[in-house]
């Protein structure tokens, strides 16, 4: 998704029937705060304040509320992103295995600091808590997907194989 | 109803109730800072933990509710729960909360606001370390503005989310939330909507901990150099009741006083604030006289006795307009002096705002317009024509104070009168008009009792000392009672002037200052005079 697509002060989901849908799996409104966020997230790139008050209207509740929500989950961001997210695992064994010498090669590759955004818009250097995937420790995520036990070399590859 | 053991008292309480509602009622403490009565249950504090027997750990008990056993789960085969406040476990997790809950809070009591009425200053000394065992850095913020009135100290905050809890409960209106999480979490407000409703003070009242404050009293004095008087809010006519906390003539702060009847535990910020009104007010503190268009200081025996001979003149007609600014006494004294036609001024309003808890600020923003309407009976709707219609020479006039906006018919009435009496306490409008100034006291130094609008008469209590020469409404009205009629009855104070006023009004017949006691007392279900 591109950046063009957002205004800071309106919003409107593309996606009217996924909207309803979500509010059918439900048995209140305000429990739809969450999976709403998620598709305005997924729309727009990151949550902005029209985001905040779009869904507050659609779930009746107050934007403070909403803010509360979005400010206590780290996979909202409340600025634009890149169009890929690498996502290193910084828990205990990602951290042995590596993970900080991973962070280290992406600033350097790309001269981004964590939570950093390259210039062209194309990566956003992330540091992340325990992903789950221990055994096959380092972890680094890309978007939605994971990429395990990588060498630096290996990452390169990888990095380099992104259009 | 289920048998709870606490300690070594028994107890029987109603199945529901909290076990830290049991203990309080019984007087066994258990500290907390989340709770309260007002508010939802969160158990986020955990500093009312307690031991429950037979649970594998210790509960919150704010939020562990008092049910009743079958009878083979029975403790001790009688009792419905067992609870333990006071045993070495309890004791060492108090300690083991406290010391969470001061990891990051500074040591800054010297200059925090909240200093002597401080609930983890008070819980530390009574229940925590002496020292803490963290030793890394603590964590630093700046203050920041949440509203125009409020200010946080986040250093100070834990978190209890009882202001949170407010906004969204009592006024509704959800500014606040809690950013972020974990060690970055903090209270905040969105940035186009700043905590800026007519509720707001009561987040600073609320908060446990010297978190919130308001602007209007940080760093102003400390709280053990001011006295405290329980009173009635006079800004409108729901009467709430407050607190009135003072440093001998200057009022430093308001706060709402618990009274379920009225206002519940909380007031609005135009009550709250609004005694700075009559701070460095251009009072009159001598009886006056006009001679030749200027005002000159008189004593009060030749102010009392030109007013008498005027008003006592021989067929001379007076109007009286009492005023809803003024006590149930003094109102009454007036309408026993005036045999003419009586009346008040048109009433000032403004927007009624109704809260989500029920919270209620009136649209009639004057204290005691029912009370006035009950001890003078017969008001006119219409005194202006009547005024004209009897050709009134003379009036006496209860002035409202300084918020009275006289309009131009009135102001042509007063101009046309040949004896103005005006008891007031400073020059407004009405008293430039006057022939005669008596000086009363101003709001929160007047005494009597004042009928809200739900019919409940609550006892005013004067929280500062009069100025000058300014004397007591009734007292001035009995002087002026005296002069007219040498017979007439010797009031020694106020309680005297109930008595008589309760005589003469069967609806307000026994009552005293020792009735009304601090939370005043309904008229519903009494005879009407």
């Amino acid at each position: 998704m591109s950046n063009k697509d957002i205004h800071e002060d309106s919003f409107q989901y593309t996606d009217s029937d996924k909207v309803e849908k979500i509010f059918s799996q439900y048995p209140d409104k305000r429990s739809a705060t969450l999976p709403l966020l998620h598709l305005a997230q997924t729309q727009g790139g990151y949550i902005t304040s029209a985001i905040i008050n779009t869904v507050a209207k659609l779930t009746e509740i107050h934007p403070a509320e909403v803010m509360d929500c979005v400010s206590f989950y780290t996979m909202f961001y409340s600025r634009q992103q890149g169009t890929y997210k690498l996502q290193v695992c910084q828990t205990l064994s990602c951290s042995l295995n590596g993970a900080d010498d991973i962070v280290d090669h992406i600033t350097q590759k790309y001269g981004t600091q964590p939570g950093e955004t390259t210039s062209d818009g194309k990566f956003t250097l992330l540091k992340v808590e325990c992903l789950g995937s221990c055994g096959t420790a380092p972890v680094i995520q890309i978007n939605d997907d994971y990429h395990e036990g990588l060498s630096i070399k290996e990452l390169d590859i990888l990095l380099d194989s992104i259009p | 109803m289920p048998l709870l053991k606490i300690d070594s008292l028994e107890i029987e309480v109603e199945k529901g109730t909290t076990v830290l509602q049991a203990a309080m009622v019984n007087g066994i403490e258990i500290p907390y800072y989340c709770y309260h009565p007002a508010l939802e249950i969160v158990g986020s504090c955990r500093m009312c933990l307690v031991e429950v027997e037979g649970m594998p750990k210790l509960q919150v008990s704010c939020n562990t509710f008092v049910g009743e056993a079958p009878p083979e789960r029975k403790i001790e085969g009688k009792y419905d729960m067992v609870v333990n406040t006071h045993n070495d476990l309890v004791i060492q997790e108090r300690k083991n909360v406290l010391e969470f809950l001061l990891l990051n809070h500074p040591l800054d009591c010297p200059v925090c606001d909240q200093a002597g009425e401080c609930y983890l200053q008070d819980y530390s000394f009574k229940f925590g370390n002496a020292h803490s065992r963290f030793d890394e850095d603590k964590r630093v913020r700046p203050n920041e503005y949440l509203g125009s009135q409020i200010v946080i100290n986040h250093n100070r905050c834990i978190l209890c989310s009882r202001c949170i809890r407010f906004t969204r409960e009592i006024s509704g209106t959800s500014e606040l939330f809690v950013e972020a999480r974990g060690n970055k979490s903090k209270i905040a407000a969105l940035e186009d909507k700043p905590l800026d409703n007519l509720l707001a003070g009561n987040v600073a009242d609320i908060c446990p901990v010297g978190a919130l404050l308001s602007t209007d009293y940080i760093h102003k004095n400390r709280i053990w150099n001011l006295k405290k008087q329980p009173s009635v809010c006079q800004d409108c006519s729901v009467g709430c009741n407050v607190d009135v906390f003072y440093q001998k003539d200057k009022i430093l702060r308001l706060t709402p006083r618990e009274n379920h009847d009225v206002n519940g535990y909380f007031m609005c910020d135009i009550g709250r604030y609004g005694f700075h009104r009559f701070e460095d007010l251009d009072r009159i503190t001598t009886p006056m006289a006009r001679s030749n268009g200027s005002f000159s200081a008189v004593s009060w025996d030749e102010a009392i006795r030109k007013t008498a001979d005027k008003l006592g003149d021989e067929g001379a007609k007076i109007a009286g307009i009492v005023s809803p600014f003024h006590t149930n006494e003094t109102n009454f004294m007036l309408g026993q002096i005036i045999n003419g036609p009586t009346g008040t001024l048109p009433q000032m309003n403004d927007e009624e705002i109704i809260y989500q808890s029920g919270f209620r600020i009136s649209n009639d923003r004057s204290p005691n317009r029912r009370g006035m309407s009950d001890v003078c009976p017969a008001l006119l709707e219409d005194l202006v024509s009547e005024i004209d219609n009897q050709d009134v020479r003379m009036i006496y006039v209860l002035d409202d104070g300084i918020d009275r906006e006289i309009d131009d018919v009135w102001k042509k009435i007063l101009a046309k009168m040949d004896f103005v009496v005006v008891q007031t306490y400073a020059m407004t409008t009405l008293a430039q008009s006057a022939n005669i100034i008596l000086p009363g006291p101003a709001p929160y130094e007047r005494e009597g009792t004042i009928t809200n609008d739900g019919g409940r008469v609550q006892w005013l209590r004067p929280s500062l000392p009069m100025k000058g020469e300014s004397r007591a409404d009734w007292e001035i009205l009995m002087m002026v009672m005296k002069a007219l009629d040498k017979d007439a009855q010797d009031f020694t104070d106020i309680g005297q002037v109930m008595k008589d006023m309760g005589e003469k009004f069967p609806a307000y017949d026994g009552l005293s200052f020792f009735r009304l006691g601090p939370h005043g007392m309904s008229l519903n279900g009494r005879a009407n005079g």
